[in-house]
This record gives structure tokens, sequence and C-alpha cells, in this order.
């Protein structure tokens, strides 16, 4: 025994000390991370018939994303992302994932040009390249929110930045006459390799390269000018048709301040193109373009801040041509075609589940990561006003936006107000027209009662109308409202009681657009809706620091349809979810 | 005053680029999606007296005022034979909507006169005409065929279960799917899986398709006479190429379908009455040794080498009693015209 002991002593005495004397000898290694423990137990509400699914179903993993940051040099930094994954239920190493999620290099060449390669997470203009946040996010409460964190840490989603892979590099100048600075950024990267297709047809990669210039030409006059483009070189695959989307931007940046309040105004304007080209064609066919179409926006905004951060006012109009295209700006982050992964099909005829709130705020395979040439669909009864973001075609209108609270934070107020409607009809020449508001107000009662542990409430309402005249067959109308209450109390030290509910409400009548594969309307589809969905959660929250919590969660949630074809459904979950970022 | 003035021209300038719209429309008029139907040209026929077996298409061609679900539905007045041609659209272009002169499935068409009938869905019109089949379809151009009408293939091994009842592998001219005879493969062994089979070799070195483009397309005859309730057909095809397709003479099957060697494997539950025509893709075939490391299975249709028809059905004697509601019931899995086709199967060649 004494033996036993005396050897675990020498293996940890010589492990130790190998660590202490590593750390202290490479200064140019450093490693963070985040790891996580996830579990979800799922049930049908014992209300519900549908004996051929599981009565209830769990599924989680435990995982660690190790980043290694290397800096062989000053000036370079090598970034690798190492995952190690393993399911609940899996044993021996079947179910356990080992893979490099994220590798990079960035630094600077003779202290005057900064480049990355590999992985990058890149943006530019609200119209040339932005990852515009899903819809259902807006003022998300507490017990959605760690849902939204893996969402959009395992999609890469941060700062509305796409997550691309290639090469960035980014330079500057200052002058000290006529203009002050000039900032340039360029960028090529792959959003698609080439794929196969059978033995003998290959797709071509899909390249997306573009440029910035910023310019700040005095104190209050900024002008900036981007440029992108989304291509397939012919030549990197077998066909002989190939998309061309060039993205034209500038705008005016122009802002001043008084003693208590700033002022800035933009203007923001571009154009784009589209279209397939034909090339190497048979018997020495010249090439040649179909599909092509050009499309312009336009946008002016005005903002207005108190310098005390109390109240901010944003006012603008905005008009986006039906055929502008701008697939870096106009791809959506929820892709709705996919089945749930959670009880995909329901009730005793093994019908496919249609999602609600719940499936689209929690299950990650709703989300998408990849650029997309042509508009993807979008459900009207979530959001129907901006699907694509401010970069939705064929929209004009006004919207306002204002924020404000007091200077303890006591109140936060938020609203937004959009009033659009299309630039040309769809199937009618009648056009819809659409109207947006979402508010949100947090009490936060210990601030306000001097209460030293945390006690908040809030509540928030996005409503959505769409209304089309015309004759009986075209017209429309359709109303959607999402309305949230939360509150939030801690009980004793970092230890939090929540509870929410959410309502969904969308009764109404739309038209789905069909698209062909060149993005062109061939086909709309009438639809009937009529439901009403819920999701009422509590549960407790230990956190022990800011990058360290645990969530206990228990949810009810469903679906209640009044029109055909879908029957209602409800289920419960029990979410566990221990995360520590490192 | 100033100020006045501008907010005066910002709120004119909003109006006016508020009311810059466009006219027209973008897509399908929803009024004529969804107004009634009207039918804009009749429906015509290229050729009202086909000879399919030379190779003749019909083409179809009609013209309506919106996109429908329409349906051609090609009856033969003799035979019963039947075949569906589905789409939607507003156009029946008889450059793309053709019929080769197959049904869907057996029976197949002869030559005589074809009710040809075209409906919409949710509408009530519906068009007919009749054609007449001067010579009828002919299925002996795949990249490979066996048809049993020159008795049993050559160097085929044909094995099943002496001790078993009532067993039928032999050569049978009753009631061919096509030609003049077919293969019977039947008959009852209680206690155990396997009947007996049919090993054919074959090469077909000359194809050059990938095996997603390789259709194994097979006549089946059953019965529901007192079926057996557990009876399939096994469907092995080897890729074993350095063994000799009968290299142990004294073994009364092929060599080539160990479970060592490349053998990929298709089942087949058998459950109807009368002659069925079954395809698949090559490529949806599944390996019979998965994890076995020291083979590599590429599946390459140039190197099949021998394909196995097998006869089985689950065990029910009481000595084995998997499905034992099936004793003493008579198996039937008859086999007729094994055709190889290439990026179709056999009623779209």
């Amino acid at each position: 025994m004494k033996r036993n002991l005396l050897l675990l002593k020498i293996i940890f005495g010589i492990l130790f000390s190998n660590l202490s004397i590593y750390s202290q000898t490479n200064e140019n290694i450093w490693f963070d991370g985040v790891s996580r423990a996830y579990f979800a137990r799922d049930a049908i509400n014992k209300n519900i018939t549908d004996t051929l699914s599981a009565r209830n179903v769990s599924n989680g993993y435990s995982l660690l994303d190790l980043n290694t940051h290397v800096n062989p040099i000053k000036d370079i930094e090598i970034f690798t992302q190492l995952r190690l994954k393993n399911s609940f239920g899996s044993f021996f190493g079947s179910g356990t994932e080992v893979n490099v999620r994220q590798l990079s290099a960035k630094g600077v060449i003779n202290n005057k040009i900064r480049f990355s390669v590999g992985d990058l997470f890149l943006k530019q203009s609200k119209f040339t390249l932005y990852n515009y946040d899903e819809e259902l996010l807006s003022y998300e409460n507490d017990l959605i929110r760690p849902y939204r964190d893996i969402i959009h840490y395992e999609n890469f989603y941060t700062e509305n930045r796409w997550r691309l892979q290639g090469l960035q590099a980014d330079f500057s100048y200052e002058f000290d006459r006529y203009i002050r600075g000039l900032d340039f950024d360029f960028f090529v990267t792959r959003p698609r390799g080439s794929s196969q297709i059978n033995e003998t047809t290959y797709t071509s990669d899909i390249l997306l390269s573009g440029g910035s210039i910023i310019s700040q030409i005095n104190k209050q006059l900024i002008f900036s000018g981007n440029y992108i483009n989304l291509f397939e070189p012919g030549s990197s695959g077998t066909k002989n048709i190939s998309i061309r989307n060039p993205v034209h931007d500038i705008s005016l940046h122009y802002s001043f301040d008084k003693e208590k309040y700033y002022i800035q105004q933009k203007l923001q304007t571009g154009f784009s193109k589209r279209f397939w080209l034909h090339s190497e064609l048979d018997n020495g066919i010249s090439d040649s373009t179909s599909n092509r179409i050009k499309g312009m926006y336009f946008e002016l905004d005005n903002k207005y801040s108190m310098k005390d951060s109390t109240l901010s006012l944003s006012l603008g109009y905005r008009y986006v041509d039906p055929n502008f295209r701008s697939a870096g700006a106009q791809t959506r982050r929820l892709d709705y075609n996919n089945i749930n992964s959670i009880y995909p099909s329901y009730t005793n005829m093994s019908l496919i589940r249609p999602p609600s709130i719940f499936d689209l705020l929690s299950d990650n395979i709703w989300y998408n990561q990849e650029i997309s040439s042509t508009l993807m669909i979008f459900n009207p009864i979530y959001s129907n006003v901006l699907p694509y973001g401010d970069a939705t075609p064929n929209r004009l209108g006004i919207y306002l936006n204002a924020k404000a609270n007091n200077i303890n934070k006591q109140f936060i107020a938020k609203i937004n107000i959009g009033l659009f409607r299309e630039v040309i009809g769809q199937g009618t020449n009648y056009k819809r027209n659409f109207s947006l508001l979402k508010g949100f107000l947090k009490v936060n009662f210990d601030k306000l009662l001097n209460l030293s542990k945390e006690l908040s409430f809030y509540i928030s309402s996005k409503s959505e109308i769409s209304v089309r005249g015309g004759g009986e067959l075209s017209s429309l109308n359709l109303f959607s409202n999402h309305t949230n209450a939360s509150v939030n109390a801690e009980l004793v030290n970092n230890l939090f009681f929540q509870s929410s509910y959410n309502m969904f409400l969308a009764n109404g009548n739309e038209f789905i657009t069909q698209r062909n594969n060149y993005g062109n309307i061939n086909y709309f589809t009438k639809t009937q809706i009529n439901q009403k969905e819920h999701v009422f959660s509590t549960g407790m929250m230990y956190k022990l620091r800011k990058n360290i919590y645990a969530n206990l969660n228990y949810y009810w949630w469903g679906i209640n349809f009044s029109e055909l074809p879908y029957d209602d459904y409800k289920y419960n979950r029990l979410l566990l979810i221990l995360s520590v970022e490192l | 005053m100033k100020i006045k003035i501008k907010l005066t021209i910002f709120l004119s300038l909003l109006c006016l680029i508020y009311s810059c719209t466009k006219k027209g429309f973008e897509g399908p008029s929803i009024e004529i999606l969804y107004g009634d139907f009207e039918l804009i040209e009749p429906l015509t026929i290229t050729n009202k007296n086909p000879s399919f077996s030379n190779n003749t298409q019909v083409g179809f061609h009609c013209e309506f005022n919106k996109p429908v679900q329409w349906k051609i539905s090609i009856i033969g007045l003799n035979t019963n034979a039947t075949k569906e041609i589905i789409g939607f659209s507003n156009l029946i272009d008889s450059n793309l909507i053709k019929w080769n002169g197959s049904p869907n499935q057996v029976p197949f068409f002869s030559e005589e006169f074809c009710a040809i009938e075209l409906t919409f869905e949710n509408e009530i019109d519906t068009l007919r005409d009749t054609i007449s089949i001067v010579s009828s379809k002919t299925y002996e151009n795949g990249v490979w065929v066996e048809n049993f009408d020159d008795g049993l293939p050559e160097n085929g091994i044909v094995h099943y279960n002496n001790d078993g009842g009532g067993m039928t592998f032999s050569i049978a001219n009753d009631e061919p799917l096509l030609g003049d005879s077919y293969f019977k493969m039947g008959g009852r062994v209680n206690w155990d899986w396997s009947l007996g089979n049919i090993d054919i070799p074959l090469e077909i070195n000359n194809v050059s398709v990938p095996s997603e483009n390789l259709y194994i397309n097979l006549g089946i005859l059953s019965d529901l006479q007192d079926l057996h309730t557990g009876q399939f057909i096994n469907i092995l095809i080897s890729e074993e190429t350095n063994t000799p397709f009968d290299d142990n003479p004294n073994n009364n099957a092929s060599d080539l379908f160990e479970s060592t060697m490349e053998v990929y494997k298709m089942k087949i539950p058998v459950d109807w009455n009368g002659w069925k025509v079954k395809s698949f893709k090559y490529s949806d075939f599944e390996p019979i040794s998965p994890n076995n490391p020291d083979i590599n299975f590429n599946m390459n249709p140039s190197d099949i080498r021998a394909i196995r028809i097998s006869c089985q059905a689950c065990p029910s004697s009481v000595g084995n009693p998997i499905c034992p509601e099936n004793f003493g019931k008579d198996v039937r899995t008859d086999i007729d015209h094994i055709v190889l086709t290439t990026n179709s199967n056999i009623f779209e060649q």
C-alpha cells in the first residue's frame, strides 16, 4: 500500500512539475474556451392522444471547446478551437466527437497591413453583408436566453456577422489635409465548396468577395462605400451555368452635438444585379445570361440621442426595390426547410408536427449557417413585415425606434414602430400594407425600492398587421401578436427564481409565395391561419460568476389550431444546463 | 420659421417617396390561380397509332389558364394495363410529356385500343380520347436480360432444400410475365429460412454508369392462397473478381457469395397476388458483411460477376417457431425477366 502511494506521489509530482515548467516556459501559448452540460427531458402532455410516440424522451451532452492561442512571434496569432463532445448514453467512444471547430491565423505585416486567414466573422452594411437577428428574438426573457446563447454560439452568430472561411486584409491611412483618414478592408471567402452530384457532374464553388472603404472627411462627416459579389467560378465545377450577384453600397454619415444631445444622420443607397451566366456552351455558342434583375435601395436615418443615455430616438425612411438581391444581407437565420428534432411527428396518424415558437427558440435544427443565393422561404405567421431584415425587398416605408430609461435604470422602455407597404403587388395590382409595433418595459424593483437582492419584471409585445385590399380572391388580412411577461427574483446570493409566460396569436389569411430555382415567383399558396401558442416556464438559476451558471427549468408549451389540417399539441420539458466560460 | 419650413419640406419629401410605387405585379395572377378553370387549348395526341416496339413515343399537349394538378390516365381496353402521368403546370408540353408504351405496373399493354383521360384536381372537367397500339413495347433491351425463355441460364446453378415438400425450383410455361417461360421458386421448408436459390453468372464490363444509375428489375409472381406471411426474396449481387463462378464443383451453389467477399443484398417481402415488377437502384443494396475491414465495398457495376435470387421464408416448425402461424403453408416466389437497365427502371426505358 505504501509502495502504491509512493508511486502515485511520484507520478503526480512528475506531472505537475512538468505542467508548471510548461506554463512558465511557453508564455506564447494560452488557452480559454467554453464548457457546457445540457440535459433535456421532453414529455407528451397527458391530455394529448398520441400512442405512437414515446411518452417521454431525453437527450443531452457535455462538451468542451478548448481554444488554443499560439503566438509564435509578436504579430502573429494562430487560433484553434478543438471540440470534445460526448452525447449522454455513449460509451467506449461511440457517440463521442472530437473535431476542430475553428482554425484561423491572424497578424500584422510590417505594422501596416492586418490580415486573417481561415475562419472569419464578417459584416459590412445592412444591405451588403449582415446576419440579421432571427424573428422572435427581440426582448427575449431569461428563461429563453440559455437557448438563445447556445444557438448563437453553435451557429457562430456574433454581432450580426456571418462566419465564413477565407482571407481578409485591412489597412488605413491618415492625412493631414483634405481628409482625415482612409480605411480599407478586403476579403475573399468560399461559403460553399464544389460537390459531386454524380459520377461526371460537379457543382461549382460559391465565392463571396468584397471590400470596404471608409473615409473620415472631417469631424462630422464620414463617407463609406462597400462592394460585395457572390459568384460561382465556372471552372470549379462541370455545370455551365453560374450565378453572379454584385452589390454596390455608399453612405454618408453626418453627426454633430450640442450641449445635451447628439444628432446623427445617415444617407445610404446602393444597387444590386443578379443573373446566371451560361458559359462554355456546346457548338461554339457564345456566353449568355438569364434571369437578370437589377434593383436599388435607399435609406435615410435620423438619430437623436441624449448625452446622458436616457433617451434615443431614430426616425427614418427606407425604400428597397422588389428586384434588389443581396445574398449576404438577405440570407435568413431561420431555415424552414426542416422538421423538428424533438417529436418530429405527432398524433396517431404520424403527422409531421409544425414548429411552434418554442421549437424555433430552442431547436438548433432550424438555424442556418450558409449564405443562400436566392431568397429563402419564410413563415408569414412569425415574420411578415421584414422577413429579410432591413434588406427585405419590395418594401418602402417609415420607421421609428425609441429607447428611454431614467438615470438609475429603474425603468427601461423601448418602442419600435414601422409602417411599410409593397412597392409592387404580388399576384395582384393591390399592394400589401404592413404595420409593426414592438414595445418593451422593464422595471428594476431592486433599484426602485433599494432592495439588496435583484428583483425585476418585464413585459414585451410585438404585433404585426398585414392587409391587402382587392377582390374576394386576392384580399388578405393577417394579424399576429407575441406577448411575453417575465419575473426574475434573487432569493439568496446568486440564486434566482425565474418565471415567464409567452403567448403567440396569429389570425387571418395570407398567400405564401413559392419561387423556382432562380428566385422567380411561380405560385401563391393560400393559407388560412388561426392559432394560439403558449410557453409557460419556471425555474431556478444559480450564477456562480458572470460567465458560470447553472439553470434548472421546466416548460409547458404547445399550440391550439382552430383551422384544419393541424391537430393541437402540448408538451413539457425539463431542462438542465451548466455553462462555464473558461 | 426656418425649422417649420425644413419640417414641411421633410414631411412632403417623405409623402412623395412613400407614394413611390410600381404598377403591375410580380408572379402569376391570384385572380387566375384561384379563379375559374378554363381550357385554352384542347388535349392533342401526337401519334394515335404508335408502334412502341420501334421505340415510338406518344406526346400529349394541352394548355389551361392556371397551374393545376393534372393527371393523364391511359387504360388498355383488353389488358386493363394502366399508366398514369401526373404534373403541376398550366401547360402539358408534348415535347416533355411523353409516353413510351410502358405501364406503371404489370399487366403490360398489348396491341389494343387504349382510353385516354385527362383530369384536373378539384375541377370537374375531363378530356377524353383514344389511341390504338400497333405494336407493344418489348422489354429485352436492358444491359443484361434473363427471361428464362431458353430454359435455365447457361452455367446457372439451381439449388434447393431436397428435404422440403412440394419444391418447385424449375422452368414453367403456364403463366409467364412476358415471353414463354418463367422460373418457379417455392415449396415448404418449415424448419429453416432458406428454400433455395438460383445463381447466374453475368458480366457487364462495358457498363460505365455509377451504382446510382444501375437498376435491377425483376418480375415476381405470388398468390394470396393460404399466404405464407413471412416469405421473401433476397437478391444478392457479387463483385468478387478473383474467384471463378463455380470454383468448387462439389459445392452445389456458386462460390461468389461468401461472407468474405464483396457482396450486396436487397430483401423483398412478397405478399401480393399475381405478377409484380420490382425495380431497385443498385446503390440501394446493402453490403452483406459491412463490418469486415478486409472488404472494400466500393460498389462498381462493371465489377459485377454474379447474381443470386434466393427464395426464403421464416421458419414455423416446433423446433424453430419464429412464425408458427405459417406452419405447413407453401411459399411461392416465382420470377421472370431479370433485367439490368441503366439510368432508369424498366418501365421508363
